[in-house]
């Protein structure tokens, strides 16, 4: 069981993960702006349309029920449990009884079928047609993210996140080409879970409305967004922990943790950089033409695979 | 524990459970003239056996087996029952569903009234005394013998709605079970043969040669497959459970098909322990398993029928059992003890576990079926409102069997994943190939179960109404709540103490292969036998959920202010500024779309097998229509011909018996002339 430092440690990520989440998702919408050549908002508007959000009436669809109005909290409370777990600022994850690859991955899950339920608790057409699609997406990248992870806990020899992330680092893994292979099929997942362009499926805003978010508005609605802002830098916290845990502390230090949050930040900058020149650059794929991308996922994945096999 | 040390000894009272059982079921037929008397005896008496069978198993989990032996009728056959930590593991399952089922079928049961429910006591109650007995029975004669008891009760039990569907589903099921206990008894014959005996003691004793154990184990598998329901043997699942009365099926479903995957343990862990295990073997489980948990949430989903979707889901969750099993027969033919016990403990907690949210499950299913008399969930629809509790207990089900963290079905698949990992870790080639694709279809089957049960919930119980009878909807009757209510509860404690649960299982699982114990958990800590490896707290899981719900609360009303008008209800969804309409919501059908799209030629496969299965259906007609056709010959070539002279005759000789009493004098004289030529001469 876990300290109380560690708790602490833990305690913290999350803070940090959910204050900068906005900032965050400004920052896209900078980027988004610059691409277009356009003078936008500045990184912190984020921040500024939740607080006014969280001021508004909140207005219901008759139908919904308790799980439309807990979702928000439930997906909330689930991303930052993730965030507590994962290795963000030192190299071991601070609660390893919750930082386990499969609990991580079965999380994402807890907040899916809630996400997804509230569609259909709506009532509305197009919320309904999101949580489908939000689902369908599950089905597509979970695999390959479970494959790509289990490919590096085989070489490390756990499925702790901490321990995968630590192995990596040292380089004590008999095959370094899987290892980078099974990292790309996992960037690759992290990605479509991002929920960006050109997967930007669930929450489509010229298709669907927004798809599950469509009949939420004031605080729940900035509950949601914030949250779903929170979800993308956890993902893309997990990725950066497991296979790119360079900079983080290996001590539970203050100086150790300061460093392992500055090395954290740039790499979630460049991250959202790049994420944010390639959303901002592509069509929306077809829906029914997903599986094709899904299968390109599942065929690295398999090639990091075979890599572990032979032992290259 | 200390209270059901102090009973008397754990046979006694399984002797004792099985005795009311028999006796309960006998005067609920008895009793078939009055309804309500026949409901609440067989009700009580049921119950009351499955406590006893509880007191019987929970104190048998982790002590040695206790063998109880008796004269039978047959010189060949001891009647033999043994109570090891294996049987009274399913013992406790079973006992646990039944009594949940009975309490259940107090209120539930009215809705049969006047069509036999006196009857269907008497099939449940042998039907439950049956299944224990088969887990308890140690001699392969006896084994067999309550197999078909089972098989035949449960029949009743398919066919008890009468109708085409539920005629034609029986019928189909009757076959399969019968195929499938033909193969166990061909598997048993053989090992009789080179134990010298029927008893399971001298079957466990005795070494087969190479290719003899092989192909009992392959009988065995199949034979207890086709119970378990496994992909390609599970034709008659999907429409042999729907068709029984809902607590049938829960029992049926959350308990019946387990004696399958009891079954494939008993032959290939137990009974040919030494005969040493084959790596194939567990790799053909494994595959197995593989195979029917993808295809069989897969097939859920397309399925509008409440009943069905759970059916199918039913074969999903063998396959993962079988997945844990797999492992743990791998684990036994590589020589790692830790890992086949690892392997085998997934499985029995996965095992334990679908029976508590599957019995759940199909419960729930019951209620809302007991209200809206249909199965199509296309007609129901925002029922929450109107059953909460029923809503309430199906969520948590549906969240359970979707191995939403921290609930019970987590838990399991959670051991699963760290039994394939362990095992892949140093294995074989064969085993490092074939874990890794078995642990990356688990997670496709998660991901497809969470869909299809966020489907099953929500298209039944939240969103708009898509009936017409709104206001005559109401919650269940009390008995039904607390049935559902338990098992709910359960649900929860079976994944939240975990860390309790957890060492039990697996003591379980090392005395029936017969090693040493590992390390499952420590305080509150799940660990798959190595710490390195992983670690997971269900209880830290949830107490930090909890808090972090926390949060967004507080923050919504810090950063609310005081300003913030109170929230109030649209009048209705907003569809593009067009009429919004009860049926724009999402359906069954339209949500589950994606999937049939992109997962189309699994679902081509599955109308292969049908087509198969269908011939093989055909081809049975045809030989009842020709056995009926062949029948007359017999009649018009040796028996149309007799009677037809016997009636000519008789016709003839009518003519001289015409009633005249003159006549019949001249008969006497006519005779006695005759007699009397005769003698002088």
């Amino acid at each position: 069981m876990p300290d109380f430092n560690h708790l602490l440690l833990a305690l913290f990520q999350a803070l940090l993960l959910l204050a900068a989440a906005p900032l965050v998702s400004g920052m896209s919408r900078v980027v988004r702006a610059k691409m277009h050549t356009r003078h936008g908002p500045g990184p912190l508007q984020d921040y500024r349309d939740l607080v006014k959000l969280m001021q508004r009436q909140d207005v219901q669809p008759p139908s919904a029920g308790a799980v439309f109005r807990l979702m928000p909290v439930i997906m909330m409370a689930t991303m930052l449990v993730v965030a507590m777990g994962t290795p963000i600022l030192t190299r071991f994850s601070p609660i390893s009884a919750c930082g386990d690859m499969i609990t991580t991955i079965y999380l994402f899950a807890l907040a899916r079928f809630f996400f997804a339920l509230s569609g259909i608790d709506s009532g509305s057409s197009f919320a309904g047609i999101g949580g489908s699609r939000e689902l369908t997406m599950g089905v597509l990248v979970e695999p390959v993210m479970l494959l790509s992870l289990f490919m590096a806990a085989l070489l490390a020899g756990s499925t702790d996140l901490g321990s995968i992330g630590a192995a990596i680092a040292s380089g004590h893994v008999h095959s370094l080409t899987a290892v980078v292979v099974a990292g790309l099929a996992f960037a690759f997942a992290v990605y479509i879970e991002l929920g960006k362009l050109p997967y930007d499926m669930a929450e489509a805003e010229q298709e669907l409305q927004e798809g599950p978010l469509t009949e939420y508005s004031g605080p729940s609605l900035a509950l949601l967004k914030w949250s779903m802002s929170l979800k993308q830098t956890v993902v893309v916290a997990w990725f950066v922990g497991v296979f790119l845990p360079f900079g983080s502390s290996l001590e539970l230090s203050l100086s150790g943790v300061a460093l392992g949050l500055l090395a954290f930040a740039v790499k979630v900058i460049v991250i959202f950089l790049a994420v944010g020149i390639v959303e901002n650059s592509v069509a929306r794929a077809r829906f029914r033409l997903t599986p094709q991308h899904s299968w390109l996922g599942v065929g690295i994945a398999s090639l990091a695979f075979v890599f572990y096999l032979v032992g290259l | 524990m200390t209270i059901l040390a102090a009973l008397p000894d754990p046979l006694v009272l399984l002797l004792l459970s099985l005795l009311i059982s028999v006796f309960g079921g006998i005067v609920s037929l008895l009793l078939r003239s009055s309804d309500d008397a026949a409901i609440r005896v067989a009700g009580l008496t049921g119950a009351a056996s499955a406590v006893f069978g509880l007191c019987a198993s929970l104190p048998s989990l982790s002590a040695p087996a206790r063998v109880f032996e008796a004269a039978g009728p047959y010189p060949f056959a001891h009647f033999v029952l043994r109570l090891d930590p294996l049987a009274s593991l399913m013992i406790a399952v079973i006992s646990l569903l039944s009594l949940v089922s009975w309490i259940y079928s107090l209120a539930y049961v009215r809705e049969y009234a006047g069509r036999g429910v006196g009857a269907m006591g008497f099939f449940m109650n042998l039907f439950i005394a049956s299944m224990v007995l088969v887990v308890a029975a140690d001699n392969a004669f006896w084994f067999l013998i309550f197999f078909e008891m089972m098989s035949l009760t449960s029949y009743f039990l398919v066919i008890f709605d009468q109708d085409d569907e539920a005629v034609s589903a029986g019928f189909l099921y009757f076959l399969v079970a019968h195929a499938g206990s033909v193969l166990i008894m061909a598997a048993f014959f053989i090992m009789a043969n080179y134990a010298g005996s029927y008893d399971f003691a001298d079957f466990r004793t005795s070494t087969l040669p190479a290719p003899m154990n092989s192909v009992v184990f392959l009988l065995g598998f199949l034979g207890f497959g086709a119970k378990a329901g496994m992909i390609p043997l599970h034709i008659w699942l999907p429409r042999a459970h729907p068709a029984a009365p809902s607590h049938a099926s829960a029992l049926m479903s959350g308990v019946m098909i387990k004696i399958g995957i009891f079954g494939i343990i008993k032959i290939g862990i137990d009974l040919l322990g030494g005969s040493g295990g084959i790596l194939w073997w567990g790799v053909l489980v494994l595959t197995f398993g593989a195979v029917s948990s993808v295809l069989g949430v897969v097939y859920a989903l397309a399925e509008h029928d409440i009943k069905k979707l759970l059916a199918y889901h039913s074969v999903e969750n063998i396959g993962i059992i079988l997945l844990g099993v797999g492992v743990g027969m791998i684990g036994i033919a590589v020589g790692q003890p830790t890992l086949a016990v690892l392997g085998l403990m997934a499985g029995l907690y996965h095992l334990v576990n679908h029976a508590v949210f599957k019995g759940l499950l199909f419960l729930g299913a019951g209620s809302v079926i007991f209200r809206m008399h249909t199965k199509d969930m296309e007609k129901m629809g925002g029922l929450a409102r109107s059953m909460p509790w029923t809503a309430l207990s199906f969520l948590i089900g549906a969240l359970a069997i979707s191995a939403i963290p921290p609930l019970n079905g987590f838990v399991s698949e959670w051991y699963t994943y760290q039994a394939l990992f362990a095992a892949a870790l140093d294995g074989t080639w064969m085993v490092k190939f074939a874990t890794p694709i078995a642990a990356m279809l688990l997670a496709l089957t998660g991901a497809l179960a969470v869909m299809c049960f966020v489907k099953a919930y929500g298209v039944m119980f939240a969103g708009p109404a898509r009936h017409h009878h709104v206001d005559d909807v109401r919650e269940v009757p009390l008995p039904m709540v607390a049935g559902m209510a338990i098992l709910a509860i359960a649900c929860v404690a079976l994944g939240l103490a975990a860390p309790l649960v957890a060492p039990v299982i697996s003591a379980i699982a090392s005395a029936t292969i017969g090693s040493a114990s590992i390390v499952v958990a420590d305080g509150a800590l799940l660990i798959p036998a190595n710490a390195h490896q992983a670690t997971l707290s269900t209880p830290l899981l949830m107490i930090l959920l909890v808090g972090m719900a926390a949060l967004p609360v507080i923050l919504k009303s810090f950063l609310g202010g005081g300003r913030r008008p109170i929230s109030r209800r649209a009048l209705e969804p907003w569809a593009a500024g067009y009429l919004p309409d009860s049926h724009m919501a999402a359906t069954a059908g339209g949500f589950s779309q994606p999937i049939r799209m992109f997962f189309r030629p699994l679902y081509d496969v599955r109308t292969n097998i049908a087509g198969g299965w269908d011939r093989v259906t055909i081809a049975f007609e045809r030989f009842v229509s020709f056995a009926r056709r062949t029948e007359p010959c017999w009649d018009r070539a040796i028996v149309d011909p007799v009677t037809q002279h016997v009636g000519t005759v008789g016709r003839r000789l009518q003519a001289i018996q015409g009633g005249d009493f003159r006549i019949y004098c001249l008969y006497i004289v006519a005779a006695l002339v005759v007699l009397l030529t005769l003698t002088v001469r």
